[in-house]
């Protein structure tokens, strides 16, 4: 028990944990903002590997990681972009275009790195590189802070100023106000003048450059390559804390980050005799049970309070 | 006299309706199929390969021997049971992606009691199916009982079900139930008299692993179609779908047929796993149903949820599957193209509002034509914008 304590206490273990984390909070937070402007974005696990994918293909080819990065998130954006018009132009039922998407996303970047590179399982024989450290001069000097802190990835620091973003972008921006409104009530919105599509149309926009950003944290920061179907179900996990998180930034924020931790937290107990499969279970067992009760108070509260329709 | 008359007259009109609207959704079906294939054909054209040779081993290679037939036969069968799986969730419009966990539980209970349990030969056929469906049912029961009792969306329910069973099952096959001195990551071999009949040993055509499991699937099919179309519990499970509100107003206890959708989804999809264990692999084997359990719901999707057509669509699906990896073997374009051509009938399917923008696109082109010849506009085609009702 006290070598786990040593592991969960350890420098290395936190820096893990912010390392392991940086997916899921990008990824929540855009399918936060989709769910708030009352799209639900499925397609988050397709946006994060697409952008994963195109990441490191932009970046091998041009070599400039940066252009990668914008390519990455580009896609993600455009798959957000035609999740929501598949949604408002054509009818189509949010969660079942984006488990399209999805399929879309694992076949399609199968097939282009097949294409491109010969090469069924990923572009690992392609040198892309990764993003940048963030260096912040005179942190690593500070004990325990410094040695968490120090060499984390510049993509990993965005995702913790995410959560304050979307916090300041839905209750203190005009958009904000606007995005909420039409999620929660559109022909309520419709009447005050809001531009309903428009804001719809920004908000998933937003939600997939938050996911590409995920993505190509995956291929570029995470790793230096894109293997095939790398994401991994994150896409979902992701959803799952967007949930989980009540529907409000720093909720979902607190949520991915549990996610982030106790995966950390499996990879670190593999090395001692536990299976991690089974310590793997814990926080979605934990989400299971954290559900149920969050829908039996809810319940209890009333049905007459208006509730998000997808809840 | 004349009442009857009239009302068989009624049952006639409503009967060429019905016909109609079901020429309607096959033709519209067909259409989609034909515009995914198009779309793949212009892909695999714009990445320099060669299309033709590529879909004549997609479409004509399944067939070319009797063993692919079999491997054909055998895919589908795992794959219409997933669809079916889902489609009666859907019918009540609940959206359980929990076929994956179902799944896994019924190929763990099935493959406990066929490995362990000596059972006399008839009885170690049905006896690990039937557990394999009460163990997928059981899945089915907590997200469904958490939807209908609580509210809990199922969709997270059921994703993390996915996520949680298997993890448990990868431990157990590479744990407990790993077969002792093997190096082979995989259980022990069920018992022979457990196992499903090849086709091979009753037709004598070499069919490869496929077995009595597609006879079983097709009766499945049957079984649900009469349970949806012509049982009360299958109407109450229809109407909670099409309205619950008014479902309930008219006396049915929507939770209740909530519950019971995702129950009987459940068992078929705990039979898919039965099958991937007693007519397939004849073990557990680690990631034993790959992506089939999403893919599952594209044949639900395809089908519109009418187990009958389900298996016709689940024919048609892993035809494509069988067919890409033919494809692959034989020529440069890789299996993934299957998947992409899958993806956008998916994204077609869905598009519900595709087929009337078409129609008013030709309406529109008609009236141009007709406003050049005879000097009338027809307004009402440009001013019927689709309204955004986002839910």
């Amino acid at each position: 028990m006290s070598s786990v304590l040593d592991v969960v206490l350890s420098s290395a273990f936190l820096a893990a944990v912010l390392r392991v984390a940086t997916p899921y909070l990008l990824a929540a937070m855009g399918g936060l903002v989709a769910e708030r402007a009352g799209i639900s974005n499925i397609a988050l696990e397709g946006q994060m590997l697409s952008a994963a994918c195109t990441g490191a293909l932009v970046a091998g080819y041009s070599g400039s990681v940066a252009a990668g990065a914008l390519a990455g998130v580009a896609v993600a954006v455009l798959l957000g972009l035609l999740l929501a018009a598949l949604r408002l132009e054509l009818g189509a039922d949010a969660i079942i275009a984006g488990i399209g998407l999805n399929l879309l996303a694992s076949g399609g970047t199968a097939f282009a790195v097949y294409t491109l590179l010969d090469d069924k399982g990923g572009t690992s024989g392609l040198r892309s590189g990764t993003l940048p450290a963030v260096t912040l001069p005179g942190i690593e000097d500070i004990p325990v802070v410094g040695d968490v802190l120090s060499g984390q990835n510049t993509v990993t620091w965005l995702a913790f100023l995410a959560a304050p973003f979307v916090a300041w972008l839905f209750y203190r921006t005009r958009f904000g106000f606007h995005l909420r409104a039409v999620g929660e009530m559109p022909d309520a919105a419709a009447s005050v003048g809001i531009a309903v599509r428009r804001v719809q149309y920004a908000g998933l926009a937003l939600s997939g450059a938050l996911a590409g950003l995920a993505g190509v944290f995956l291929s570029m920061g995470y790793v230096s390559f894109f293997v095939r179907d790398m994401t991994a179900g994150r896409g979902f996990i992701a959803l799952a804390a967007v949930f989980l998180g009540g529907l409000r930034p720093w909720g979902v924020f607190l949520a991915a980050l549990g996610f982030g931790a106790a995966e950390a937290l499996a990879v670190q107990l593999g090395t001692l005799d536990v299976p991690p499969q089974l310590v793997s279970t814990i926080p979605y067992a934990l989400t299971l049970v954290a559900l149920a009760l969050y829908a039996w108070r809810r319940k209890r509260r009333g049905a007459a309070e208006v509730a998000p329709a997808s809840l | 006299m004349t009442t009857t008359l009239i009302e068989s007259e009624d049952r006639r009109e409503y009967k060429a309706t019905r016909r109609r609207g079901l020429v309607v959704d096959l033709s519209m079906t067909l259409a989609t199929i034909l515009a995914a294939l198009v779309i793949g054909f212009l892909v695999m054209l714009a990445t320099g390969k060669d299309p033709i040779a590529a879909y004549e081993a997609l479409l004509t290679g399944p067939l070319e021997r009797s063993f692919r037939v079999g491997r054909w036969l055998e895919d589908a069968t795992t794959l219409t049971l997933l669809g079916l799986s889902v489609a009666i969730p859907f019918r009540a419009r609940q959206i359980s992606l929990g076929a994956e966990s179902q799944l896994y539980a019924g190929a763990l209970a099935a493959a406990t009691v066929a490995i362990f349990l000596p059972l006399p030969p008839v009885a170690a056929v049905i006896v690990p199916m039937a557990a394999a469906a009460a163990a997928g049912a059981g899945m089915g029961f907590v997200p469904g009982s958490m939807k209908a009792r609580l509210g809990a969306n199922e969709i997270v329910a059921t994703l993390m079900l996915n996520a949680i069973v298997v993890r448990v099952y990868d431990y157990l096959v590479n744990g407990p139930l790993k077969e002792p001195g093997s190096s082979a990551v995989h259980s022990e071999p069920i018992q022979p008299d457990s196992a499903l009949t090849p086709l091979t040993e009753w037709l004598g055509i070499p069919f490869g692993r496929a077995n009595v499991g597609f006879l079983l699937m097709l009766l499945t099919a049957v079984a649900l179609w009469l349970l949806i179309t012509r049982t009360p519990l299958g109407y109450r499970i229809r109407m909670t779908g099409s309205n619950p509100h008014f479902a309930e107003y008219g006396g049915i206890r929507v939770p209740r047929a909530i519950e019971w959708s995702f129950v009987i989804g459940g068992a078929v999809a705990g039979l898919a796993g039965a099958h991937l264990v007693q007519g397939v692999y004849g073990r557990l084997e680690p990631g034993l149903a790959g992506s089939l359990a999403f893919e599952g719901i594209v044949v639900a999707l395809l089908a519109r949820n009418n187990p009958l057509v389900v298996v016709v669509a689940g024919l048609f699906y892993s035809y494509l599957r069988a067919g890409g990896d033919i494809m692959e073997q034989q020529t440069d374009v890789g299996t993934e193209i299957v998947v992409v051509i899958q993806a956008v009938i998916v994204l077609l399917v869905t598009a519900q509002a595709l087929p009337d923008l078409l129609k008013r696109r030709l309406a529109r082109r008609q009236a141009g034509t007709s406003h050049k010849r005879s000097g009338t506009s027809d307004k009402r085609t440009g001013a019927s914008h689709g309204k955004a009702d986002a839910r």
